[in-house]
């Protein structure tokens, strides 16, 4: 078994053959190095937003024009952007493709507390939205990117990889 | 400032095939003088994004403008994304503020009075900004104004970001909230990537 969190430079050959056309995220501390790494792809074109719940409407927008992207959010994002991901999302049936930072996974784990709310509320959220998720914890994990994009693109709904540890190069 | 329906009237007589993504009491209105398959009706789709998924929409269709008809409350609740247009709006995205300073989907309860919507647009970076470094904040107060920029708009290179205060007199149409896939679909289906 490979170390814990999965390589950014592996992650971003993933989405390159997934052909997603545009990454829309926001740094944070455990995606810091995906960041970087999709900023220098010369194939996925890095989209920052201010604020997560655009992220879910400008993901929307670029499908429904065409386009393939991929929405890179912690889950506190992902809650703060509830009702964009219901609107551009489970709604309409756009085949939102998350990648979700489960952010105080490695915590919990480690039974460390307090354990960070951030970490309890994740999964039930998307269970509760009815969205399809698989964990993605390291490197020999990176193939359930397809199995997600798979079945986002069959439902025509959102679905979701969630990462539990901090991208190494 | 400027009827609404004179507005919707001028824009629909100018308009080709641009895109055009509408929310709130503008999506009540804007069938009235248009039936096109490039219309999108963004309303129920999520609070305050509609120019979000304009942005979305202008960068994979560089092709052709997308027009952006957007309420000033809905503004203000995803304020920050001004800066994200600063930042990323391709040259092709119009957006159009109508300015009526309320909640006037909801009962027409007022916005905080001394918001300058041009002057946020300008300090988010948007004038001179956008990804063509070309990026135009304007504010028309007219609607022999609105008429007399609004080829110029259309033709030239932005992004744009067009203040236009508006009233309405006008009875608003029952609200729609049906079929969310549909309207994609629609929408796909008249730009070619169904």
């Amino acid at each position: 078994m490979s170390e814990r969190g999965a390589s950014a430079a592996k992650a971003l050959a993933k989405f390159e053959a997934l052909g997603f056309t545009h990454v829309l995220m926001l740094p944070d501390s455990e995606s810091r190095l995906l960041y970087d790494a999709v900023g220098r792809s010369p194939s996925v074109r890095l989209i920052t937003p201010c604020r997560e719940g655009e992220s879910m409407a400008i993901a929307a927008g670029l499908w429904a024009g065409g386009k393939k992207p991929l929405i890179v959010i912690q889950c506190t994002g992902l809650m703060e952007a509830g009702d964009a991901l219901r609107g551009c999302g489970l709604g309409p049936r756009i085949p939102l493709r998350l990648m979700v930072g489960w952010r105080g996974y490695a915590g919990a784990i480690a039974s460390k507390k307090p354990t960070d709310s951030a970490y309890t509320y994740t999964e039930p959220l998307l269970s509760a939205w009815g969205i399809p998720h698989w964990h993605l914890m390291r490197d020999e994990d990176l193939p359930l990117l397809d199995t997600m994009d798979q079945t986002a693109g069959e439902t025509s709904l959102p679905a979701a990889v969630v990462t539990g540890f901090t991208f190494r190069p | 400032m400027i009827e609404r329906m004179d507005l919707l009237r001028a824009l629909q007589a100018r308009r080709t095939d641009e895109i055009v993504v509408m929310t709130m009491t503008t999506t009540l209105q804007w069938p009235l003088v248009s039936r096109h398959d490039l219309d999108f009706d963004f309303l129920a789709f999520g609070m305050g994004h509609a120019a979000d998924f304009g942005l979305g929409l202008a960068l994979a269709r560089p092709e052709r403008k997308t027009i952006v008809l957007k309420g000033d409350g809905g503004l203000l609740m995803s304020l920050g994304s001004l800066v994200t247009y600063a930042a990323h709006a391709p040259a092709n995205l119009l957006i159009l503020l109508l300015e009526n300073r309320s909640y006037e989907m909801v009962g027409g309860q007022p916005l905080p009075p001394r918001v300058d919507f041009a002057a946020l647009a300008r300090a988010a970076g948007f004038h001179g900004g956008g990804a063509t470094g070309r990026g135009k904040v304007e504010r028309i107060e007219s609607l022999g104004g609105f008429e007399a920029n609004l080829p110029r708009l259309l033709a030239e290179e932005g992004p744009h970001f067009v203040v236009l205060p508006v009233t309405n007199k006008e009875p608003l149409p029952p609200v729609n909230h049906s079929n969310h896939a549909g309207r994609v679909q629609k929408l796909r289906k008249a730009l070619g990537v169904a």
